[in-house]
Parts: C-alpha cells; structure tokens; sequence
C-alpha cells in the first residue's frame, strides 16, 4: 500500500507539471497579452514596454522557467486589473466559494440518497416517477436560467428573498438552493440505478431470506455498497460542482472564486485566470488521487496491479 | 453487430416484452416526441435562411436576428397587452425579434454540438480501442489522461482560451473539444477490453492480422452501438455546456444569437420583459430533454448493458 501511495504520488506530481505547462502554452501562444493590454492610443514602445514589465520579451523556455520557479514559491504574479497579487485575491474569495458549496453539496448529496433510494426501492410507482420527472427536469434545464427564475419569483415579484450578496441566513437561500439542484440531478441517477443494482444481488436476498427487516437491508446493507457508485464517477461529480459554482457566483454576485474568476475573464487578466485554473487542477489531481487510493483500499487488487 | 454476443439479445427482450400495454405506449413515445422535437429542429436551424445555398433574402425567420429596430424595443409577446403579431414572441432591448433570434440561435447550438461531437468522438474512440487493445503502459497512462479530463470543468478551458484568443466560435468548439473526448475513451476502453477476450478477435490474430487491422476493422464495428449512444446522450450535454458558455461570456460573441447570449440578455430585465430569457430557457431544455430522451432509449434499445453510462 505504501509503495502504491508513493506511486501515485509521483504521478500526480508529473502530471502537475504537465497541466502547468499546458496552460502556461494555452495562455501564451495563442496570442500576445501585450497586445490586448495596449489601448487604441499605445504605441509600439507602450506595447514594448508592457512586455518587459510582464516578462513577456524572454524566450518561451525561459518564461516557463520564471513561472515555474515563482510557482513553487507561492508567487502566481499580480493581477493586471487590480494590481495586487493573485494569491491574496483567491485567499479572500476562497472562503465565501467554500460556504456556498460546503452546504449546497451536503444538501444535494442528502436529498440524492433520500430521493434515489426511494426511486428504486418503490419501481415504477409514482414515487419512482416523480424521482425520474425530477431527475429529466433537473437535467435539461440550464442551471443559470434556473436561478435567473428563482431570482424573479423569489427576489422581484414576492420580495421575500434578496437578490443578489453576501450576508445573513436570507442571503444564502437562493444560491444554496439552486447550487443543489444544479447538482442533485446526477447525483440522484447514479444512486438510483446503483441501489437497483445492489437490490438485485445475491447477498441481498440472503439478507432477506435470513429475515432481516426491509429497512436495515436497504439503509444499512444495500447502501452502503450502492454508495460506492458515485466514486467511479468522483471527478465528473466535481467537475460539474465547479461549473455550477461559477455559474450560481455570476448570477448571485456571490464574492467568491467563480465571480472573480468571471470578472478577470472580461478584462482579460490572465494571471488571475490562469492561477485559478491551476488551483482547480491540483484538485482535480488530488480528487483523483483520494479516489485511486480509496480504490485501493477497498480493492486489494488494484494496488499489486498496475504500481 | 455481426458477432455480437447473443446473451445480450436475450436480456433485453423479457424488458421490453414484459411491459403492460401502457408502459409499452408510453415507451414509444419517449422515442416519437423526441424525434419530431429535434427533427423540426434541425430543419429549422437549416432553412433558418438560405444564404448558404446563395439566397440570403429567402428565410424561414421573419426578421434578421441581428438587425436593431430601436422603436420596436421590448415588445411583449403577441398573446400578452400591447404585443403583436409582427413580432410573435416579442422583441429584446434593442428591438431584435425573439423569434428570429431563437431561430437561428438553433443554428448556432446544434452546429456547436455537431461539430464538437464528431471532433470528440472520434478522437476518444481512437484513443480508447488503443487503450483497450494494447494494454499495459500505454493504457495506465492514457487512462490517467481521460481521469483527469473528465474531472476538469470544460468552462474553465474555454475561460483560459477566451483570454487569450477572445472569443469565438472556433474557441469555444475548441474548448469544448479539448476535453469532451474523455467520455468516449472511457467507454470505448471498456468495451473493447470486453471485445478483446472474445473467440473472434483471437481467430484474427490466428490468421496472421496486424494489431492495427484487428482494432479497427475487428473490434471498431462492435463498438458502434455504444458509440451512437453516447453520441446521442451528449447532445443535451453540449447543448448546456455552449449556453453556460455563452452566458457567462466565454462562449459565442454577441450579437450572434446564441441562446445562452439571449439568456444573458434578459437576465436583468426578468421583472419588466420576461419573455427575452423565458424562450431561450424553454428552447434550450426541450432540446436537451429530447436528446437525453433518445439517448435513454436507443440504450434501453441497443445496448442495455450500458445503463450506467
């Protein structure tokens, strides 16, 4: 186990690197952000200039090496926009992000449980259809168009919820809530069909033959396995939580990560975008790991296989 | 579908055969509606106008999506006080007609997606047979790839591409394409690791065919199934993913009418016009319900197998 910890690891860390240079290159070769700094009155020196202060008149090799080298010391450069460093940006909005996906996440994997196990232990009744209207609803409507209609019933025609902000339990109600929705859908889905799966195995009907009560088959036996589907799909999970925040942050005008990220978008300031973007793949690298790991705790198999 | 194994067959028909009359009927209609749905779609995203076959006058839209008619600004639809039939679904802020806009916003989106899918497909099926069929190395490392871009959220590339290229159609396909290959290698992995074992593949190798022939003349037809559908099931996906896209301003450059950019459009009018974000939001779902709809059952269909996909 620890050699396949210490395996991993080392990949992990390989691929950082790759990530690293593919969104140094992606940011970089695809245009001169000099030119997109400079306005309609800059002249060739102003643009020169730009260059230099942004290290941009250095050869690609070198520029990776610069960058690399303020990376590992915590140095993701300073924000064109706002001109102070990025990292203290991402420091103050990280927080805000974290309160609003913590509970939105909780609440949705809560209601994905309670909605998927009720789905597929009552087949085709109106309980399972209900579940699956939910699921179809949840899943083809774009998630902004949502909020933008919770914002008008909730903020603008009956006044009982505030628009947009930070601030008391009021103002987390509608992000939250649409946060989850955003997220429940798939969530659901997989739980159902997972728990189906479960319901149909041979231990289960063992557990039944010996005259277990239907309750404690089905909350304590046949979860606790059908909850290992939504780990084979982990990383997706969390790739759509990351949407889903930026997208709740913009219409919410929530101050976290998402929104800052949206506002650097629009002028352009790449080391903002770029050490976000970075942020979010290390934890997509440490997600994956957690689960390769968790894998192969729970699968013994895995670790003698492929180190 | 030649050698395919027959087990398969046999699960699927007690499903579909041991369904009432009812569940029977309805199961139908989940593949008729959301086959006239797209279809119309698709015709009118086409005949949206006829520019392409040199006839840019003749169109189905009742007025150019991008054309301003300031006087005409924020009419409501025809059914509501004060609207009118000239512009039926009412018109935006800059006195654009909505219906024209969504008309050939379907253009935008389903050309997005068309494209993405066929970029996408087919380099994640070429990626996943050789993950699959050689093994070792080359499938731990491909295989770490298609992980990690399936957990990084596409908005995030096309966030980084739009900084520096700006935005654009070709960014956003791009962005969009740059990890949605991950899905397929996935699945096509699966499969032909499925594929590989059988009597077939090792009669090819018996008869002297390269690695090479055995992958794409073998074991590429049998994936096909799975292959159409997730293609199916990934209609809706992109659909959402250039709105999400587009609103958040990283997707289509306005004025084009994408219907993500109307969405956005209307966003900080919903209280006096809420017609300019309530028709692209109903257009969007339809067609994402409809592909999802169909994707559900060309796999309860085809391939039952993959109802975990």
């Amino acid at each position: 186990m620890g050699r396949f910890i210490v395996m991993r690891l080392l990949q992990t860390v390989v691929a950082l690197v790759g990530i690293a240079m593919l969104i140094f290159t992606l940011v970089r070769v695809s245009g001169d952000p000099a030119l997109m700094l400079a306005t309609a009155t800059s002249t060739a020196e102003d643009i020169q200039r730009i260059r230099v202060n942004l290290g941009l008149d250095k050869s690609i090799p070198e520029q990776f090496w610069i960058f690399t080298v303020n990376l590992v010391q915590g140095d993701l450069g300073d924000s064109l926009f706002k001109k102070k460093p990025v990292t203290g940006m991402i420091g103050a909005a990280l927080p805000n992000s974290i309160k609003l996906v913590l509970p939105s996440w909780a609440i949705a994997m809560l209601g994905a449980v309670l909605l998927g196990v009720l789905g597929a232990t009552r087949r085709d009744t109106i309980w399972d259809n209900g579940v699956k209207f939910l699921a179809i609803l949840g899943q083809a409507l774009p998630g902004f168009w949502v909020a933008i209609v919770a914002v008008y019933f909730f903020s603008v025609r009956w006044r009982l919820l505030p628009t947009s902000g930070l601030g008391g339990v009021d103002h987390y109600i509608l992000p939250v809530a649409t946060l989850a929705f955003f997220l429940l859908p798939g969530m659901m889905r997989l739980i159902r069909s997972s728990m189906m799966d479960v319901l149909d195995s041979e231990y289960i009907k063992m557990a039944r033959i010996k005259g277990l009560p239907e309750r404690i088959i089905i909350w304590k036996h046949a979860l606790r396995n059908a909850l290992i589907a939504p780990l084979t799909v982990a990383g997706m999970l969390f790739a759509g939580m990351i949407t889903g925040a930026v997208i709740v942050e913009t219409v919410f005008r929530w101050p976290g990560v998402g929104w800052i990220l949206v506002e650097g978008v629009m002028a352009r300031d790449f080391p903002l975008v770029q050490a976000i973007t970075l942020l979010v793949a290390v934890l997509v690298l440490g997600i994956n790991l957690l689960v390769d790991i968790t894998y192969a705790y729970i699968d013994p198999q895995i670790r003698y296989q492929k180190t | 579908m030649q050698e395919k194994d027959s087990d398969s067959e046999i699960t699927t028909e007690p499903v579909v055969s041991g369904l009432s009359r009812r569940a029977r009927i309805v199961r139908k209609l989940t593949f008729i509606i959301p086959v006239i749905i797209l279809s119309l779609i698709i015709l009118v995203a086409i005949f949206a106008d006829l520019a392409w076959l040199g006839l840019p006058d003749v169109r189905l839209a009742p007025y150019d999506p991008i054309e301003m008619s300031l006087p005409d600004r924020l009419m409501p639809p025809f059914w509501a006080e004060e609207g009118s039939t000239e512009h039926l679904l009412g018109t935006d802020k800059m006195g654009r007609d909505i219906l024209s806009r969504l008309i050939f916003g379907a253009r935008i989106s389903l050309s997005v997606s068309l494209l993405v899918i066929l970029i996408t497909s087919a380099v994640g099926t070429f990626l996943g047979i050789i993950a699959g069929y050689l093994g070792g190395r080359t499938e731990a490392f491909l295989m770490r790839i298609t992980d990690i871009s399936m957990a990084f959220p596409p908005i995030l590339v096309a966030m980084l591409l739009v900084v520096s290229m700006g935005p654009s159609f070709l960014t956003v396909v791009l962005a969009i394409s740059l990890l949605g290959w991950a899905p397929y290698a996935r699945l096509i992995r699966g499969e032909t690791l499925r594929l590989r074992e059988m009597d077939f593949v090792a009669q090819a190798r018996i008869i002297g065919a390269s690695p090479f022939r055995i992958m794409f003349r073998h074991i590429f037809p049998n994936v096909i199934n799975p292959l159409i559908i997730i293609m199916t099931l990934q209609i809706g996906l992109l659909i959402l993913t250039e709105a999400a896209l587009s609103f958040l301003g990283v997707g289509i450059p306005p004025p084009a009418p994408s219907w993500g950019n109307m969405i956005n459009d209307g966003r900080n009018l919903v209280d006096t016009a809420w017609w300019i974000s309530t028709f692209p939001g109903i257009a969007i779902g339809l067609v994402v319900m409809s592909g999802n709809f169909l994707g559900d059952w060309l796999r309860d269909t085809m391939d039952p197998r993959l109802r975990q996909v």
